[in-house]
């Protein structure tokens, strides 16, 4: 008896000094003042470090997107978001086309060296075009047909064939030159040795947690668990080289605690426990105002950061009524926008009197685009009831059986606004799209499944989508090197349709022949006055066809910085030459901004 | 009957909780009559706007008769809400920073202060040491000093749709003031508004009673099925007791929270309306008055007057209702008021797990909860969005505990003072 509970006391005792030893070693205390908190990034354990693949679920070190995440693996070129152009990382000087713009040829920078020290060379970057064709991994599929190869010419100069059609000329050229700056350069010799460890199966190659990998940028992971993954810097890191940085980036760790949700993540931000926030902190402003905290975004004002993305409501163009246009103008024209904006996105969002609506993002660059005062007459500013009305009055469409509710052709409009649950922003906005229903004599009412209800219905785009389903929010493309005409594409090309699993675009159906050819030609064309007389006529499609609406600017990613350890974030004329975008320090040209964080008090 | 009201009245704990249910109640009934707007209007464009009356700027902007009132300490107090002390020392260290001497610079000489720092202050420059936030601090303080210290009225101008220019309405003199009564738009908001922009105190009031609907129906079906199992179980006993019972213990050892949610999520949310919502409440609620009620009627069936009314070839249904009912119907009752609190609570709790009625159609307590921690009020400082809602919960359960206990005293002999 008495030893057994000398056994359990005991027992008790290891218990608790396992739990209270086992964080103490995890955390390894950091030092405060040579880490770098970011938030908003990282939901749930890292589980790989293979760039290969895309399910690593690590969101710090491995994201080949338009604006790549170069902490750890590191592209050609880096893209910036505020000017729209592209600048060397591991390429040297600017690339090249040839004369028919089918081959883009760019040089290495000499002093570019992989973590075990060997030089980086062209028959990496070739070898890694040749891994992802041959194991078919998400970026080899996503570029097959536009990429016909990637050829080592020397040791340090690299050549990107581009696939030709029928006529000789590039299948599209965009998305050949977006490769270089979206996609990671990986070790060839690392590479065999992963294929080796596959056996030359693609499952396995692409299941491979890859812990053992050599990567060739600034960081590279230190520890990560169930809570939190934190990068070490590399001190050999070769970018400083006079070729590159000249310098090592400042912070020695990059750490992500793993929160549960983004009012935990608000917290952290709030008590100085997060220096880079890139979540959605609903009223930001009362943060410095109210709060008087060390807290500011990149704008000072509203809307507090740069939108490049644009939250839109599709119509399924199969639903009872939803297929007549003037049903869908309607419904968008009596939305009332600024509510959505004030509310749904506290603000953070550009409003659409200042950028009025179109395909583009509110980026200067994209905004030069098109021809704003071409298609002025189209636009319109929300809470237009009346408008709304008489447009449908006009139509013949009206309350014939006196219940309040318009008819057409004997059948009543009776939709249902949805989206995902959980999605706080987009759910207040979806409130406001149903409030104007009521106002029009439409009735809609909202839903919100859960999301993986939700994306294998929009994304099935090969049968009509079922009921509840016919007003819905769903994304578009952010600032990249293929916008906006990818973004274009995606809201309007009838290409996606008839997709198994379509996680493109145009979820509502649409079909205009007219817009596809303009989609198909643009890649090619080069001259810049066309490109705005074609993209002002696609607007014209978009205002006019209304296949689905912008509820709101939202920016390429949220960024909100707590300054009481760090300082020097990018914002809004902070002098940098390229600008360095708020995009997290870790994306396309924002890592600019690693290297020139300095200490609050040093 | 009279009798037995006046001993329950006569209970202090009921009265305390009679009187607060009542209150709640009257509110729920009588204020929509004086507030009319539908509850989940938008009214504000912005969240959160704090409590307080809303005076329309433009009906009071010199076009409504203007006064003139002359009271002391008017400019201080103007002031005063532009430049704190703590703006006063930060204007200080800033200009210290850009190189003036500590000693030459007086904060409380507010006309002195602003000389200096117009002439200093540079929007653009960001001394070594500050960081963005200082800066942005600075700004916005500097663009507030405006006109400060201006003696001079404010002038009203519209544009002119013929020649394009501003034409001069009226001056705005800073001795001027509006008796609010005489603006023609005016809105008291006296808990602010929430997350949607709507009107927290109008929707607190309309979400109270749907969530006392709520709890109505969900308390009278949990306490109907308990009641009716419990009756035939206890007074039949045998195969059928076996057969309540075995449900009724598979039930208790599920704990009804769990049930709820899984019944809940598996509904979905384009089926979940409040009644709806009620109902699953009440079923999987009944657990406890079954059990209590069958444990009440074993201790009745062999009484005398049972046995008596059994021999007289009453039926099983007369029996219970006559002869078993009323001496239970205290604990029925009793019992039935906690199931209206707990259904409340169970609904709040739901709905603060995303898994209450769609946000759409009708408010609700649970609901008002969820999306103001969605839209992270509490850490915000934005208490006028959860705690008056949270209050409005405790006060309902704290209500009903209240008469259910004071009950207790009355109908229990053994608590009888």
């Amino acid at each position: 008896m008495k030893f057994s509970r000398f056994a359990v006391v005991g027992l008790l005792l290891v218990l608790l000094m396992a739990i209270s030893v086992a964080p103490v070693v995890a955390q390894e205390t950091l030092p405060r003042n040579e880490t770098l908190y970011f938030n908003g990034q990282q939901w749930g354990p890292v589980t790989g470090w293979n760039p290969y693949s895309n399910s690593n679920n690590n969101a710090m070190a491995i994201a080949q997107q338009d604006n790549a995440r170069v902490i750890m693996f590191e592209t050609p070129y880096l893209y910036n978001m505020l000017d729209g152009q592209v600048y060397p990382l591991l390429a040297d000087g600017p690339y090249s086309w040839n004369e028919d713009r089918t081959e883009l040829t760019f040089k290495l920078k000499p002093a570019a060296r992989w973590s075990d020290d060997t030089p980086l060379t062209a028959h990496d970057v070739a070898y890694t075009w040749a891994t992802h064709v041959k194991y078919n991994t998400p970026t080899g599929a996503g570029n097959i047909d536009y990429i016909a190869d990637v050829v080592a010419v020397d040791d340090y100069t690299v050549t990107v064939k581009a696939k030709l059609n029928d006529e000789g000329a590039a299948v599209n050229p965009l998305i050949v030159q977006a490769y270089v700056s979206t996609n990671y350069v990986i070790q060839k010799a690392w590479t065999e040795t992963l294929e080796a460890r596959a056996n030359g199966d693609a499952v396995a190659l692409l299941a491979d947690t890859a812990e053992d990998v050599v990567y060739s940028g600034p960081y590279h992971g230190y520890f990560w668990d169930d809570s939190k993954v934190i990068y070490i810097r590399d001190d050999n890191y070769w970018g400083q080289d006079a070729s590159m940085w000249g310098k090592l980036p400042v912070p020695k760790y990059l750490a992500h605690n793993i929160f549960t949700d983004n009012a935990a993540g608000t917290l952290a931000l709030q008590s100085g426990e997060v220096d880079v926030s890139q979540q959605f902190n609903s009223n930001v402003q009362d943060l410095w105002l109210v709060e008087g905290l060390p807290i500011s975004t990149y704008l000072p004002d509203a809307p507090y950061g740069i939108g490049a993305s644009l939250p839109t409501a599709f119509f399924n163009l199969n639903a009872h009524g939803l297929d007549n246009v003037a049903v869908r103008k309607a419904i968008a024209i009596a939305v009332d926008y600024p509510t959505i904006i004030a509310n749904a996105m506290t603000n953070q969002s550009a409003t659409f009197d200042q950028v009025p609506r179109s395909l583009m993002n509110p980026t200067p660059g994209e905004q030069a685009m098109y021809d704003r005062a071409a298609v002025a007459d189209l636009q319109w500013a929300g809470n237009d009831i009346e408008g709304a009305k008489a447009l449908l009055d006009e139509a013949g469409i009206v309350d014939t059986d006196g219940d309040g509710w318009r008819e057409l052709d004997g059948q009543p409009l009776r939709y249902v606004a949805t989206c995902p649950n959980g999605w706080s922003d987009w759910q207040a906005a979806i409130e406001v799209v149903a409030a104007a229903g009521a106002q029009i004599g439409i009735d809609i009412t909202t839903n919100y499944p859960e999301w993986s209800v939700y994306q294998t219905v929009v994304t099935k785009s090969d049968e009509p989508l079922p009921e509840g389903y016919e007003i819905f929010m769903m994304w578009s493309d952010g600032a990249g090197p293929t916008q906006p005409w990818s973004r274009v594409r995606k809201l309007l090309s009838s290409e996606f349709n008839g997709m198994a699993s379509n996680w493109n675009g145009n979820w509502g159906g649409y079909a205009n022949p007219e817009a596809d050819a303009l989609i198909q030609a643009i890649p090619t064309i080069t001259d810049e006055a066309q490109l705005k007389e074609m993209y002002t006529e696609l607007v014209r499609i978009y205002l006019t066809d209304v296949p689905s609406f912008t509820l709101m600017y939202r920016p390429q990613s949220f960024h909100t910085v707590n300054e009481s350890v760090w300082t020097n974030f990018p914002y809004d004329g902070d002098g940098t030459n390229p600008p360095v975008p708020p995009l997290d320090m870790t994306d396309g040209w924002a890592i600019a901004g690693l290297y020139n964080l300095e200490l609050v008090n040093p | 009957m009279r009798y037995m009201l006046g001993q329950i009245f006569g209970s202090g704990r009921f009265r305390i909780g009679f009187s607060i249910f009542t209150f709640i109640l009257l509110t729920v009934l009588i204020y929509p009559l004086f507030v009319t707007d539908p509850p989940l209007k938008t009214v504000s464009r912005g969240t959160f706007l704090s409590p307080g009356i809303y005076v329309n700027v433009y009906d009071s902007m010199g076009f409504s008769p203007l006064y003139t009132l002359l009271l002391d300490g008017d400019v201080e107090r103007r002031i005063a809400s532009k430049l704190s002390e703590d703006d006063r020392t930060a204007m200080q260290e800033w200009l210290v920073k850009a190189g003036l001497s500590e000693d030459a610079i007086d904060t409380q000489d507010t006309a002195a202060l602003l000389d200096l720092w117009n002439a200093n202050f540079d929007p653009g420059i960001r001394l070594p040491g500050m960081t963005n936030a200082d800066r942005n601090y600075y700004i916005r303080l500097n663009a507030g000093l405006q006109g400060l210290l201006a003696t001079e009225g404010a002038i009203v101008a519209l544009p002119n749709p013929e020649t394009g220019t501003l034409d001069e309405q009226s001056v705005i003199d800073q001795t001027n003031y509006v008796n609010i009564n005489e603006v023609p738009n005016t809105r008291l908001l006296p808990l602010g508004t929430d997350n949607f922009g709507r009107d927290v105190l109008t929707q607190l009031v309309a979400a109270t009673g749907v969530s006392l609907t709520i709890g109505l129906v969900a308390g009278t079906v949990a306490t109907l099925i308990g009641l009716i199992l419990g009756l035939f179980s206890g007074f039949l006993g045998g195969m059928i007791d076996d057969v309540i019972m075995f449900i009724t213990n598979l039930f208790t050892v599920i704990p009804s929270f769990v049930l709820l949610i899984l019944i809940s999520f598996s509904i979905g949310q384009e089926s979940r309306g409040a009644l709806t919502i009620a109902v699953v409440i009440g079923l999987t609620s009944w657990v406890w008055t079954t059990r209590a009620v069958r444990a009440q009627v074993i201790s009745l069936r062999n009484r005398d007057h049972v046995n008596l009314s059994r021999l007289s070839g009453h039926s099983t249904v007369y029996i219970l209702m006559a002869d078993i009912l009323p001496y239970i119907a205290s604990y029925v009752v009793m019992a039935f008021i906690l199931q209206i609190s707990s259904g409340i609570l169970a609904e709040a709790g739901l709905s603060i797990l995303g898994l209450g009625p769609r946000t759409t159609e009708v408010p609700t307590l649970g609901l008002m909860m969820q999306w103001s921690m969605i839209y992270q009020a509490p850490y915000l400082g934005k208490w006028w969005a959860y705690f008056p809602v949270i209050l409005v919960i405790a006060l309902i359960t704290f209500s009903m505990t209240l008469m259910n206990t004071g009950l207790d005293r009355v109908f229990n002999p053994t608590l009888r003072d």
